[in-house]
């Protein structure tokens, strides 16, 4: 025997030991035996046929992988669900083939499908279709392999059902949330579905009952040419209805609407009714018929109050000798009319006291001054027509003060007091501490204003005493513009 | 002779589609397609289709990787999915 035949034997001796440690551990899963010369191949713990047509019985999408991941065999339901054909899955992965969801989730099962059985839920995208699966995995030994056999069960009917029940119930979380008064309707027109605020407006259970019976809604700006069960029609054939005012004459309280109606369409099917939201207009009509009035009122103001500069302008020309003097009286007393103007629209024109006036009228003179002035009793409301007047009134005997007055001097002071008498009330203007007082050679418009400015009434006016220690009013405020 | 261009044969004996089978095809995909590339062609023969080819190379075992030449033979029996030995199996002295 040559060295040659030593090398061979010894390699072919290995090639046995080989094998037989092969055979022993497992590393292989089937044989060839040679009988009479014939070769045949048998498979270690039975063949894969047995288990390829068992699975491709089941109804559920059902894969075996070896213990590393890789797919021995799916059946024909899987190959379809994962959207491969059964000849390129074989020996591939999941991460290789599948959607990245399904991937993801093989991955995670399987060290938990090692201990026992394992399920997960899965979702991805087919062909632009959300569907859901149920994945199970169960360890498996396949011959000489260790794996796992894994189903996939169809669950995105049921996924899809509850996700319907649930937008169901959170459209009805939403109809019943709405402030408005919501209804639905089917496609003839029969009420299905009514929040609280609906059957609160139309008094009582609507469902099942005829919309246009129910809540019979009267459209004015339609000249009569549409009635509420044409609107269920006009929404049912595809059109929709926004904003038309209604007149609801048998509602137990609101009586006019703002209507809007839509088609109700579920998913992409056909129109199957319509949505009827009526917004309560009530407080709208009120307001605008509020606007309307205080629109009228503010023209007839502004009227009277031009006809009152006017009026100013020509008597101040009428007294005054220079223009420089008419300018500065002028400017004094429309400022004066501008200051009770300003409290007024401050106070929506109501609410204003006698005080506010006079304190609003002295203010310029005032300012560092404290101690001069005692300002007592005057805390009544009165009517704008009264206010704009005694505000001219005060401006005229604050001016007169300053010019020759208890103003015009250092230690000279004021009062200013409330009194009420029969059938009026007396604010009286009371100067001391001035230079004496001697009544005025002619009668100017100042004195004309404070006369005659609270005359609009029987009640009202001013008299001015000139007394030596000072000057005194006593105006007269007429008691109907007065309230507490 | 060792400049030759032309990729050397392995030759992977199967029995049709048994799991060790199934991994030993994919297993020496991936190691041709990698360590090795460039210097295999893979040929796969199913002896649950063609019996009497065990006898060429005297295959008991399946699966077997064959690779005849260079001289001497070598056999790797397994699924192939320890590359470490395969390298180490197909690794001719002096190349």
């Amino acid at each position: 025997m040559n060295l040659d035949e030593v090398a061979e034997l010894r390699r072919r001796l290995a090639e046995a030991e080989e094998t037989l440690r092969a055979i022993r551990d497992g590393d292989v899963d089937a044989l060839v035996v040679e009988q009479q010369n014939v070769s045949q191949v048998f498979d270690i713990g039975g063949g894969a046929e047995a288990y390829h047509v068992f699975m491709e019985a089941m109804h559920v999408g059902a894969a075996a992988i070896d213990g590393t991941g890789r797919i021995l065999y799916a059946n024909a339901r899987l190959t379809s669900v994962l959207g491969f054909t059964q000849n390129s899955v074989q020996g591939s992965r999941f991460t290789d083939i599948a959607p990245e969801e399904v991937a993801a989730a093989v991955e995670r099962i399987m060290p938990r499908a090692a201990l026992g059985v394992a399920s997960e839920e899965v979702g991805f995208d087919r062909l632009g279709e959300q569907v859901h699966y149920i994945l199970t995995a169960t360890p498996l030994r396949l011959s000489t392999t260790h794996g796992f056999a894994i189903t996939f069960t169809d669950v995105s009917e049921r996924v899809r059902a509850e996700a319907a029940e649930q937008s169901e119930r959170a459209a009805h979380a939403v109809i019943a949330s709405a402030n408005e008064a919501v209804v639905v309707c089917d496609r003839e027109g029969v009420i299905t579905h009514a929040n609280a605020a609906a059957e609160l407006s139309f008094g009582g259970d609507l469902l099942g009952l005829p919309f246009a019976d129910a809540i019979p809604l009267i459209f004015p700006d339609a000249t009569g040419l549409l009635q509420a069960e044409d609107i269920v029609r006009m929404v049912v054939d595809g059109a929709s209805v926004q904003g038309v005012e209604a007149h609801a004459p048998k509602a137990p309280k609101v009586k006019d609407y703002l209507v809007s109606a839509a088609p109700l369409q579920v998913g992409h099917d056909m129109i199957n009714g319509c949505v009827i939201t009526m917004v309560d207009l009530s407080q709208r009509k009120a307001a605008e018929k509020q606007q309307l009035l205080m629109m009228r009122e503010l023209d007839h103001r502004v009227k009277n109050t031009l006809a009152l500069v006017l009026s100013i302008a020509s008597r101040t020309l009428h007294h005054e000798d220079t223009l420089e003097g008419f300018q500065q009286a002028f400017t004094g007393r429309i400022h004066a009319l501008a200051a009770t103007h300003s409290l007024l629209a401050e106070n929506s024109w109501t609410n204003l006291t006698i005080g506010d006036v006079v304190r609003s009228e002295l203010a310029p003179y005032t300012a560092g001054a404290a101690g001069r002035f005692t300002i007592q009793d005057l805390g009544k409301s009165l009517a704008p027509r009264a206010a704009i007047a005694l505000g001219l009134v005060i401006h005229e005997l604050a001016t007169n003060a300053t010019k020759y007055g208890s103003l015009s001097v250092p230690g000279g002071k004021l009062s200013v007091r409330g009194r009420a008498e029969e059938e009026r009330f007396i604010v009286e203007w009371r100067e001391s501490g001035g230079p004496p007082v001697t009544p005025p050679t002619h009668r100017g418009f100042g004195q004309t204003v404070i006369t005659r400015s609270l005359q609009y009434t029987p009640s009202g006016g001013a008299e001015v005493d000139f007394a030596p220690e000072g000057l005194v009013c006593r105006i007269s405020l007429p008691l109907e513009d007065l309230h507490e | 002779m060792n400049d030759t261009p032309q990729p050397r044969k392995l030759t992977l004996y199967v029995a049709g589609q048994t799991p060790k089978s199934i991994a030993a095809i994919a297993n020496l995909k991936a190691i041709v397609a990698g360590p090795l590339a460039g210097q295999y062609e893979i040929e796969v023969i199913d002896l649950r289709q063609n019996p009497k080819l065990a006898k060429e190379h005297s295959i008991v075992a399946i699966p077997t990787l064959v690779r005849e030449l260079p001289v001497p033979i070598r056999k790797v029996i397994g699924d192939l999915s320890d590359v470490e030995k395969v390298l180490v199996a197909l690794k001719v002295q002096g190349e």
